[in-house]
């Protein structure tokens, strides 16, 4: 196997930080080695277990709902053992229900899908990736962490309050999330206050990070990497953190605006609101406005979602396919016009708010318009497959399946991006099957593509191969079968507790059983990921490379010309311990005509030019 | 105790998973290098087997769910919108197809088993102008046949003289439907403490003659062929006027009035009739124990979450022929009659009220 380390290995005076093995020893304390690291490589990881932890705790919450829906006639005795009071008699409460789809959203949107995913990976991969020791702040990135933490420890906490969590929809819209006293909504008591109180926290925890994540790749870079040589996963982190930086904020605002309406009768929010009769003292607000800050962030937050995962698939395909990725400045492009794109389509998801009608005309317009720059990245993945020498390793296949997906999901958005469609389709079923499948399955086949992808330069193990494409299978097979007939359910409004009331709603009872069952399987075979990833920390199998000169394990397991391949097995403070490699060349020199790859920091030969 | 057992049985299932796929991977390294070779082959194999169990699935699901998909378009908007739809769907099915087919069968052709050198081929700028082009021109066709019937929808200018008003106004967990009555008018609400007691929710004002034949219906009566206009409020939080026969569907928001246009092409008695030649609604209704199209009914539902009994606010609507509207019209007892005060309140000094009108 190939090492990538062709720095000599000499300890010059430039470092202010000296990592050299011999000197490899701050005495750190377990308490700044695993609790308050500043280290990328722990907060990574800190990050992905947390992540890990949310994602069974959202995916349990969504099973529990679709035992309810699934089965809306049948009691469960067991869910009164665990839950009391919420399931009495063992059917879960509509006031429970609601609390599950809200804390569902709100943990898997953010939680897992936006900390767990650009926390871990950013975190990892910008550092090893651009060459650099660590962050532009260590410190910042450990308090990003730590805010995240603290945002975990509120949402969690908001469990086990009388009032029970959230229950008014993880979008929080007001006036229903914006009356604290009136009893118009026992889950908008303290359970949302506390719900306030953890996204502000998380936001803080983003926006550190993500500042981070920018200053690193734009300030950070090791010699020779100029922006035309980084890899697409950090065109992809960075940009992520660009829209975070840029919506965050508003989301930020509109949700201290709104705690302002609940605690001290401000009225921001509200305007005429009238209970049981009587006329409350609100004037002059307007429950729209919430709407508008919130998919400032909301839309943009599902690229924030998307992008890290579609950097991650890019690098993992063209490496297991050994061949260069297709389009690489296409690629980025579509990245910067999905950015751009992003910050203006956020209205579509207010079509039937009675906006004025020019607005719904042009929000489908520029709706309609990202699809071009996601058509663009199919083609590519697609095109970087084509001709390849594809190794089908569980991370490959999760990243044929995130390209699967994306196209699915992705299609249908041009369904509802069309303001005269979303009329009949906005909040059914159908929105729930489109989203679903866009941003949630697809972004969590890249993160799993990046997870089993990376895992050796993490904990310089692999994990298992054979329970990794055990789980593949039962998450593709198994995603499909839940939300591809969901599509069918086109006029059934969303956020149901029971379709019972309607007749015309009642023509799929053994459809949402179906759902339900194949949700339940979804769930379990999620838990083999979990066993395998935990297991494989200890007892996977280990990375083989070749000691060099320093002493150092060096390893290449895929073969890939990234840079973080160049630093030893072992993951030393610093990262490198010597020099940082310099840059030579682009990331995906595959396939060339005598060498099979060429690493990053090889020197182009005399003569030889680069020609992409 | 079935719970405890199948759970049981659920972690010694997944022990002995784990233990398999460990000495799987023992043995393949006991072998030498560990080797994806194999993997690859048998991977192929089952992505290639997935496209077509994908393809099966989805014709089946639809063969299945495609009768129960939509009901029937019962207003002029709603078939326009529904063809648009249709074609939106043909033209993504047709992309679906051809991208899922391109991303299996290369993943299955150009896994390493074959033994193939990996082609060095980094970019071509026409491929990428094609494919942003042909995306960028289908697009553009759906935009402007989307913008043209949402513009048509929206349109006040065009809307016709003799249109119905009806009057809604949601509620946790109940939709208030008010009609102006026989003289055509309704009467003004005024939003002030003074106005707004629990017999008046909606603040209506006495002293305007107008309001003394409103009434408020317990279904949604609206006439086949005449237009309706939909006024649409909310007194507490927001809840979402949705018509699902009708392709209608408008938020009621707190403090800013909404509204929506359209115009029933069928009457309830015409669905039925419709729907008595439909296979799925021959079946029998377990609580009637009826052919299911003999009930039918036009349902108004909410389609936006507000509070714990969201998914229960139903009213039934009624389509008729305008001589069996006036009919029912004749039927009903103004609000005034019953609730309103028995001498006339003296008109309130307080200017700065807010008046919101109705016509």
């Amino acid at each position: 196997m190939q090492t990538a380390h062709t720095v000599e290995h000499a300890h010059t005076a430039d470092h202010s930080h000296v990592h050299g093995h011999d000197e490899h020893h701050h005495e750190e304390t377990f308490l700044t080695k695993y609790i308050f690291s500043q280290d990328h490589k722990m907060i990574s990881k800190q990050f992905l277990v947390t992540g890990i932890f949310w994602g069974i705790v959202g995916g349990l919450l969504s099973v529990l709902f679709r035992l309810q829906l699934g089965w809306p006639n049948e009691t469960f005795p067991f869910l009164e053992t665990f839950l009391g009071k919420w399931a009495e008699g063992g059917k879960i409460t509509n006031e429970f229900y609601y609390a599950l789809v809200t804390m569902h959203g709100t943990i898997l949107v953010f939680f897992v899908l936006t900390g767990g995913l650009s926390g871990t990976f950013a975190n990892l991969l910008i550092p090893y990736q651009i060459g650099a020791r660590d962050m532009a702040s260590p410190f910042m990135n450990m308090l990003s962490y730590w805010f995240f933490f603290s945002a975990s420890v509120v949402m969690l906490f908001s469990f086990f309050i009388q009032t029970g969590p959230a229950s008014g929809g993880w979008t929080a819209y007001p006036p229903l999330n914006g009356l604290r006293d009136t009893g118009v909504n026992l889950g908008s008591g303290l359970g949302f206050d506390l719900w306030i109180l953890g996204m502000s926290l998380f936001i803080v925890s983003s926006l550190l990070g993500g500042l981070n994540y920018v200053a690193t790749v734009l300030n950070q870079r090791t010699k020779g990497m100029s922006m035309w040589k980084l890899p697409l996963t950090m065109w992809a982190l960075m940009f992520t953190a660009v829209i975070g930086i840029l919506s965050f904020p508003a989301l930020l605002a509109g949700c201290l605006l709104l705690e302002f309406d609940r605690l001290l009768d401000t009225s921001f929010y509200l305007n005429n609101i009238v209970i049981n009769g009587q006329l409350l003292g609100y004037k002059g607000g307007s429950p729209i406005l919430f709407q508008h800050l919130f998919w400032f962030l909301g839309h943009p937050e599902v690229y924030i979602i998307i992008l890290p995962a579609m950097g991650l698939v890019s690098e993992v395909l063209s490496i297991h396919s050994r061949k260069p990725i297709f389009g690489y400045k296409a690629m980025v492009l579509s990245i910067v016009a999905i950015l751009v794109l992003s910050f203006i389509v956020w209205a579509h998801h207010m079509f039937v708010t009675g906006l004025n009608p020019n607005l719904g005309a042009i929000f489908t317009l520029f709706t309609l318009l990202i699809a071009i720059p996601s058509a663009i990245k199919v083609f590519n993945w697609i095109g970087t497959l084509w001709k390849g020498n594809i190794r089908l390793s569980s991370a490959a296949l999760f990243a044929i399946g995130f390209v699967s997906m994306f196209i699915t999901g992705g299609l249908t958005g041009i369904i509802l991006g069309n303001s005269a469609i979303d009329i009949q389709l906005h909040d059914t079923m159908f929105v729930v099957a489109h989203f679903h499948i866009v941003m949630g399955v697809a972004a969590f086949f890249g993160m799993f593509a990046g997870v089993y992808h990376w895992f050796p330069r993490l904990y310089g193990r692999f994990m298992n191969e054979t329970l990794g494409q055990i789980h593949f299978y039962i998450t593709l097979i198994g995603a499909y079968a839940i939300f591809f007939p969901m599509h069918f359910m086109t006029g059934l409004p969303r956020r149901y507790y029971t379709y019972a009331n309607f007749e015309s709603f009642n023509n799929f009872n053994h459809l949402a059983a179906f759902i339900s069952v194949a949700a339940i399987i979804v769930f379990l075979g999620q838990l083999i990921f979990v066993v395998n990833f935990f297991y494989s920390i200890f007892n996977g199998r280990k990375v083989k490379g070749e000691k060099a000169a320093d002493g150092y394990e060096y390893a290449n397991p895929w073969g890939a010309t990234t840079i973080e391949w160049s630093a030893p097995v072992d993951r030393l403070h610093g990262n490198w311990p010597g020099e940082i490699p310099t840059v030579h060349r682009w990331p995906y020199d595959y396939a060339l005509k005598d060498r099979e790859f060429i690493p990053q920091t090889e020197p182009l030969k005399p003569g030889e030019v680069e020609n992409h | 105790m079935t719970t405890l057992l199948s759970f049981i049985v659920l972690v010694l299932l997944f022990i002995v998973l784990v233990l398999v796929a460990k000495a799987s991977e023992v043995s393949a390294e006991l072998k030498g290098k560990f080797d994806f070779f194999n993997q690859s082959k048998i991977n192929g194999y089952l992505l290639m087997g997935f496209l077509v169990l994908m393809f099966v699935g989805s014709a089946y699901s639809y063969k299945l769910l495609a009768p129960v998909m939509l009901p029937k378009s019962a207003s002029i908007h709603g078939v326009q919108t529904d063809k648009l739809f249709n074609v939106t769907m043909l033209i993504i099915l047709v992309v679906f197809v051809l991208t899922q087919v391109a991303l299996f069968y290369f993943a299955y052709r150009y896994n390493e088993s074959f033994g193939q050198k990996a082609l060095f081929y980094p970019h071509n700028n026409t491929l990428e102008v094609v494919w942003t082009v042909i995306p960028a021109v289908v697009l553009t066709g759906l935009i402007a046949m989307g913008m043209y019937e949402w513009y048509g929808i929206f349109n006040v200018e065009k809307r016709a003289k003799d249109t119905l008003v009806v009057e809604a106004t949601a509620k946790q967990f109940n939709w208030m439907l008010r009609y102006s009555g026989p003289d055509g008018k309704f009467g003004t609400r005024i939003i002030d403490t003074e106005h707004i007691t629990p017999t008046n929710e909606l603040g209506i004002n006495w002293d305007d003659k107008n309001s003394h034949d409103d009434f408020m219906a317990d279904k949604m009566y609206i006439v086949k062929d005449r237009p309706v206009l939909v006024k649409i409020g909310a007194l507490d939080v927001l809840h979402s006027f949705y018509l699902p026969h009708f392709r209608v569907k408008m938020d009621a928001v707190p403090g800013i009035p909404t509204e929506f246009y359209f115009v029933p092409t069928m009457t309830t008695e015409e669905m039925r009739q419709y729907l008595s030649t439909q296979e799925w609604w021959q079946t029998i209704n377990p609580e009637t124990q009826e052919p299911r199209w003999k009930t039918f009914k036009y349902e108004l539902a909410c389609a936006e979450l507000c509070g714990k009994s969201h998914y229960g606010m139903q009213k039934e609507v009624v389509v008729v022929t305008q001589q069996e509207y006036d009919e029912w019209v004749k039927g009903q007892t103004a609000i005034y009659s019953t609730v309103a005060p028995k001498e006339p309140t003296p008109p309130a000094a307080d200017e700065t009220k807010t008046a919101l009108l109705s016509h």
